[in-house]
């Protein structure tokens, strides 16, 4: 399904600017190392109740698993997620939303929902934990890995039944899942920039003329934040 | 014993005598430096040119105020004093100074009620200026300057500097003699020399200071003049002299800097900055060359025959990758590098790259930098943690902007970062400390909370 206007955009994923201006704009006053963050269990999320702050937890787990390499736990994901919902872009304050809404349209007509982000989470996540009440007496994060797997599943194609205002929920949910995991970590992700280090991204570094004509060199540094934080 | 008291009481004796002196001896000014005539109109524009010369608005006007309208605080060593409104406002302003009332304000720092300025009026500059542009400049303060009412805050340093009394004997051991300057008969020599030492009072920062905190030269006969100063703190460098190194930049690099603040080499800072903003950029070409010609021939009447050093390319391939040194070190990127080379890989290599020669006109070189190596790193720690910004000029209208890096780098990372690059590539100076940063750090805060 495409849904171009799902993604925070990049000009707000630079923090207002892009290349090298995005060093000017930060506003956090990070430096190099901060101290190690609230533990995820100890985390009192700003938007998420806490039956949802579970389901955000399970199902991102599900998306981007940890095992030798760090997954959506690891890289604080869920904490990206609540914090874009408590902001501008869960409020889809800088979206059209006048309307006429047809959310039942065609797909390929793109976004139709009358519903923010933040609701689409908020009814989303209630449709899904009725359904698997319904159909396996538990909500999803109480469910066995192999059920969640399966429930995870049957979303991506459309098999739960939602309504139609609903229905990009998984869609959304992926998009902002890989944004946690790969977004600057200024915006509470992306922890200590596990995922760059996993892909090899060097960050906001800039500049690398002295790399261009050096072929299958391994760039040797780690990454760097916008904070200056170094990886 | 006797002897003793004997000395004592004419200690004291003379020291009234001299007080009596200092406070009722009258006053004389400086008369007019050439006779013009009563009528003598100022040809077209010539007001507005040599306030452009003397740079009359960059200390009488306040950030984001009215022109001329005072009230720009300048720190002083004594502290803050504040400019005032110089528009012929009869009450709050100069309306009401007759010419030689306004001379005496320029050539000897007195003001309309016989009052002592404080030398932040670069009177011991301006006292060199010649007749013809302070008719200029006076026309021009009241016939097209619009009165402004604005009383401005008033100067209240503590005692005893607020004895403005005092400032009189400061003057008697000083200033200089006023009067125009003596000719060598190279026209542009010459008219370098005036611009230079009269209205754009260059010395009044780039001389060092003598005991009196003088200017210890106002021409160039004298050896120490534009030698290097101190404004606010920043290294005000030698324009002249083995230290300077403005002597391995181009004719054209200099014109360049004067005119639009940045060439193949530096990018204008700190109070600079304003020189350029407000006053050099709107010199004539003819001017800026005699200024070029001026600064180059001064202690090295050859250097204008000297050939500019020939710079290597400026493209990926001038990155060699063979080259020792920083460049090695910051070319191989190793994980295991000492914080200072990795703190510039990650901060600053995008713009001032590996060999520390940025690009010409855009990105000022680091390497042989005289803001990086001066004597104090207070300009290289305020421009790490604040960012600096080139202004826009009429040649070169863009302002180039440089980041702050304060909110991005701790004490320490801007105490290490400044001491590589002190002593990275050719460069050789003292480290930095974390104390020199975190005071600067406070005077910036402190700075912008008083705004
Ligand atoms: C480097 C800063 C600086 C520059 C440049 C400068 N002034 Fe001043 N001027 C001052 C300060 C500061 C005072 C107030 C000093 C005091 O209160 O003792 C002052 C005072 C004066 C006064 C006395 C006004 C009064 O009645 O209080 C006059 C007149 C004056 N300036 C004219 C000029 C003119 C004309 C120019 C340009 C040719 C000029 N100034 C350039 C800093 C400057
Ligand atoms: C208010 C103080 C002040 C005045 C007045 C002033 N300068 Fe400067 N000047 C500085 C400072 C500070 C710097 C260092 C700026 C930097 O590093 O970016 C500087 C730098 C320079 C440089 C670059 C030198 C180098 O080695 O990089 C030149 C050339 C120069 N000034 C010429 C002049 C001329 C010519 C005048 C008079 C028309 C003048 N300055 C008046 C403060 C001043
Ligand atoms: C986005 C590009 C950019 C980055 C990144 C950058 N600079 Fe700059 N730098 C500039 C520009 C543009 C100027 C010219 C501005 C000026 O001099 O007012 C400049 C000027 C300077 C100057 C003054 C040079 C002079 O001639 O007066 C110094 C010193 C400096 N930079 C050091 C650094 C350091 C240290 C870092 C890393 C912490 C850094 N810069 C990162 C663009 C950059």
């Amino acid at each position: 399904m495409p849904l171009p206007d799902w993604k925070t955009t990049r000009r707000g994923f630079l923090g207002g600017g892009a290349g090298a201006a995005a060093l000017t704009a930060m506003a956090v006053p990070l430096h190099a190392q901060s101290p190690e963050p609230e533990p995820l269990e100890n985390y009192a999320p700003e938007y998420f109740t806490a039956e949802e702050w579970q389901f955000v937890m399970s199902a991102t787990a599900l998306l981007i698993p940890s095992g030798p390499t760090p997954g959506a736990i690891e890289a604080r994901v869920p904490v990206f997620i609540d914090l874009q919902l408590a902001s501008g872009f869960g409020s889809a304050d800088d979206w059209y939303m006048a309307g006429p809404h047809i959310a039942d349209a065609d797909p390929l007509l793109g976004w139709q929902s009358p519903l923010t982000p933040a609701e689409i989470y908020r009814e989303g996540i209630a449709a899904v934990n009725a359904w698997c009440e319904q159909t396996h007496e538990a909500p999803f994060a109480d469910l066995l890995p192999q059920t969640q797997q399966e429930v995870m599943t049957a979303l991506s194609e459309d098999e739960v039944p939602l309504p139609p205002e609903l229905r990009g929920l998984f869609d959304l949910l992926l998009q902002n899942t890989k944004e946690g995991f790969f977004a600057d970590p200024k915006y509470g992700g992306n922890h200590r920039m596990a995922g760059w280090t996993h892909i090899g991204f060097p960050g906001a570094r800039a500049s690398f003329l002295e790399w261009v004509d050096k072929h299958n060199v391994p760039y040797p540094l780690g990454p760097v934040a916008i904070s200056g934080e170094r990886g | 014993m006797i002897t003793f008291l004997r000395i004592l009481t004419g200690l004291v004796l003379l020291g009234l005598v001299v007080l009596a002196a200092i406070l009722f001896m009258p006053v004389r000014t400086t008369p007019a430096l050439a006779a013009l005539p009563e009528d003598y109109t100022p040809p077209e524009g010539s007001g507005e040119y040599a306030m452009r010369l003397a740079d009359c608005s960059a200390c009488h006007t306040a950030e984001g105020g009215v022109p001329f309208a005072g009230g720009r605080k300048i720190e002083s060593p004594l502290g803050t004093i504040y400019s005032t409104n110089i528009t012929p406002d009869e009450d709050t302003g100069i309306g009401s100074y007759s010419l030689d009332e306004f001379r005496a304000a320029l050539y000897d720092g007195i003001r309309q009620d016989g009052a002592h300025l404080y030398p932040a009026m670069p009177y011991a500059n301006y006292r060199k200026m010649s007749e013809a542009d302070v008719r200029a400049l006076y026309a021009f303060f009241m016939d097209e300057v619009e009165p402004v009412s604005n009383a401005g805050p008033e100067t209240a340093l503590p005692f005893p500097f607020n004895q403005r009394w005092g400032i009189r004997t400061w003057k008697w051991a000083a200033l200089s003699e006023p009067g125009e300057l003596s000719s060598t008969g190279d026209a542009a020599y010459d008219r370098g020399a005036y611009l230079v030492e009269a209205p754009g009072h260059c010395g009044a920062c780039h001389t060092p200071r003598n005991l009196v905190m003088g200017e210890a030269g106002y021409t160039a006969m004298d050896g120490d003049f534009l030698m290097g100063g101190e404004i606010d703190g920043w290294t005000a460098p030698p324009l002249r002299g083995p230290d300077s190194a403005i002597r391995n930049w181009s004719a054209e690099d200099l014109k360049l800097y004067l005119a639009s603040g940045r060439n193949n080499h530096a990018g204008v800072n700190g109070e600079m900055q304003l020189v350029v903003r407000d006053s050099l950029q709107y010199f004539t070409n003819e001017d800026l060359d005699a200024v070029v010609a001026y600064l180059r021939a001064l202690g090295d009447p050859a250097a204008g025959d000297n050939a500019p050093p020939v710079d290597p390319p400026r493209t990926a391939d001038r990155l060699d990758p063979s080259a020792g040194g920083t460049q090695a070190v910051l070319t191989a990127a190793e994980p295991g590098m000492a914080l200072g080379p990795r703190l510039y890989l990650d901060n600053c290599n995008a713009c001032h790259f590996v060999d520390g020669r940025g690009a010409d006109q855009v990105f000022p070189e680091l390497d042989g930098n005289p803001l990086v190596t001066a004597p104090s790193a207070t300009g290289l720690i305020d421009t790490i943690l604040n960012g600096a910004e080139v202004p826009s000029t009429t040649v070169r209208p863009y302002s180039l902007r440089m980041p702050d890096f304060g909110h991005r780098l701790s004490d320490e990372e801007v105490a290490e970062l400044a001491t590589f690059l002190r002593s990275a590539w050719s460069n050789s100076a003292d480290a930095v400390t974390t104390a020199d940063v975190t005071a600067r750090r406070e005077t910036a805060e402190e700075r912008a909370a008083a705004e």
